[in-house]
């Protein structure tokens, strides 16, 4: 496992490509977590009556255990970031005809796929460290009490963000393998959330239960929006086991799908 | 390897490397069933050098070093081999066509393989890229390495080869041993200061077919007759020849001979 990961860590260290991907979206995701006060403060400015009516001192934003649910889906939302690296990734071994090189050398179509698997989890795991030491830090910050192990409820929003994030890159690869071409993935990503989008709408009135089995859903749902909880509304500040299996399910049909079509093809 | 364009020979290796998806048929390397763990004991280039565009020479080895498995001492051997070690630092994408070509060559040698396959090395090279890697591919088979070369340039393949395949549309029309080209019919080209020589020429029992062309006759020579032969009758007749050439069927006659006979039901074979 450690060999196929270092094969692909190299190609990918010494593309500089790599390095601003990277860069801007570990940037964003460490300045942009720790932004969230900012972030009310220029609501207040813009929206009429917002911080007089609410008092955004008293929004718990980083507060534990608060921040566990409100960080980890606030990052999700970064992870289309990573994911164009791994499209590009995948991509350029077909564009530069690579991949057809690698197996030439002596790597099995299996080893291949593993290795970007393999990379797809570090990124992952990278991610969710990066998010879990700023829920730290700024829960240390701004909590004005550290009451344990209430503090600690939601933790378990991490591995779901872990999840997310690795779920989502297992989709974008497959489209990279299945499309072969940068832009034309990246589209399709892109596009993805909105058809996704527009399906789920029009069933909505007829087959609301099988929502929550639709692949980009899934991976959506497994760390539910939670800042409705300042409006006084109802959220669900848990992870239910069935969100869990659905997106595991999908990450596995993901993945098995690139297999295949690796396998099949010639290259 | 011999075929015109298209004719199944990159296919053919690309199936032997893996990267090809035979749909029936099958193959074994060195007696074992083709896998990947095979596949590092071979060092292949197949139709043109590819490497990431990004990475310098001696990082595009590195890697593959580490996918082969090959020791990394190798490195700075074969670079040198192929003279490129004062490039090595530059990234790929800055290279020459020749270049790109030599590092190809290098990397197939990365492991000390068994077997080396290059699909056609010398392809776009100017002159003297081309007597460059044709010196490096006789330095790599006096090493004692079995080579499969697949090339369009025939004359190389007589110079370097041992053996010789003819495929035309994916079928094999022929296999055989590169020395048995020149046995059989012999064509002798001969000229003399005389005027009848035509005429004499018939006269000599081992005429086959006699052609005139500008200031010499080419006589085709009967099954066991040879250049020497005529020699000695011209000379019995008081002739002497001026000019006598030997000429043997070359691998590029054979082989259009071999693809013009290949008629269209034994495409189906």
């Amino acid at each position: 496992m450690i060999h196929l990961l270092k094969i692909d860590l190299k190609k990918l260290t010494s593309y500089r490509t790599f390095w601003i991907i990277c860069g801007m979206y570990f940037f964003t995701l460490v300045v942009g977590a720790a932004s969230g006060m900012e972030f009310l403060k220029w609501l207040a400015r813009i929206i009429d009556g917002f911080g007089q009516n609410i008092n955004i001192n008293r929004i718990p934003l980083y507060h534990f255990p608060d921040i566990w649910q409100n960080l980890a889906w606030s990052c999700g939302l970064l992870k289309m970031g990573l994911a164009i690296m791994v499209v590009i990734s995948i991509t350029n071994e077909y564009t530069y005809r690579t991949i057809r090189q690698n197996i030439i050398d002596g790597m099995s179509r299996e080893e291949f796929l593993l290795s970007k698997v393999y990379t797809n989890l570090v990124l992952a795991a990278a991610s969710m460290l990066a998010v879990f030491l700023i829920a730290v830090v700024t829960g240390l910050i701004y909590s004005p009490e550290l009451d344990f192990p209430y503090a600690l409820t939601g933790i378990a929003f991490f591995p779901a963000y872990f999840l997310e994030v690795f779920a989502f890159l297992s989709f974008s690869l497959m489209i990279g393998i299945f499309i072969q071409r940068s832009g034309l993935t990246i589209i399709v990503l892109l596009f993805s959330y909105l058809i996704e989008l527009i399906i789920k709408e029009n069933i909505d009135n007829y087959l609301p239960g099988i929502i929550p089995f639709f692949p980009l859903e899934s991976i959506m749902n497994l760390v539910p929006m939670p800042f409705a909880r300042y409006a006084f509304q109802e959220i669900r500040d848990y992870i239910t086991i069935g969100s869990v299996a659905i997106a595991l399910a999908w990450t596995f049909i993901f993945n098995y799908l690139s297999y295949r079509k690796l396998k099949k093809s010639d290259i | 390897m011999l075929g015109p364009n298209g004719s199944g020979k990159t296919t053919t290796l690309g199936m032997l490397m893996g990267v090809v998806n035979p749909t029936a048929g099958s193959f074994s390397w060195f007696g074992q069933p083709p896998t990947n763990v095979v596949r590092k004991k071979i060092g292949a280039v197949l139709e043109h050098p590819i490497f990431y565009p990004y990475l310098s020479g001696q990082k595009n080895l590195e890697l593959m070093a580490m996918i082969k498995e090959a020791p990394v001492e190798n490195i700075s051997k074969v670079l040198a081999l192929v003279e490129l070690s004062t490039r090595k630092d530059d990234k790929y994408k800055t290279y020459s066509l020749g270049m790109k070509q030599r590092l190809a060559i290098a990397s197939a040698l990365l492991n000390d393989p068994i077997v080396l396959i290059l699909d056609e090395p010398t392809n776009g090279l100017d002159p003297m890229g081309i007597a460059e890697i044709r010196e490096i591919i006789k330095r790599i088979a006096a090493d004692g390495k079995t080579i499969i070369l697949a090339s369009h340039l025939l004359d190389e393949v007589q110079k370097v080869c041992t053996h010789f395949a003819v495929l035309k549309r994916g079928n094999l029309m022929h296999i055989g041993p590169v020395d048995e080209v020149g046995k059989g019919e012999e064509l002798v080209e001969v000229a003399a200061y005389h005027d009848d020589l035509g005429v004499i020429l018939q006269e000599f029992a081992g005429s086959g077919v006699i052609k005139r062309e500008e200031g010499h006759f080419q006589v085709m020579m009967k099954d066991g007759f040879h250049g020497q032969d005529l020699n000695r009758f011209l000379f019995d007749k008081g002739i002497v020849a001026s000019h006598l050439i030997t000429k043997k069927k070359t691998l590029e006659k054979q082989f259009l001979e071999i693809l013009a006979e290949a008629h269209p039901t034994a495409d189906r074979k």
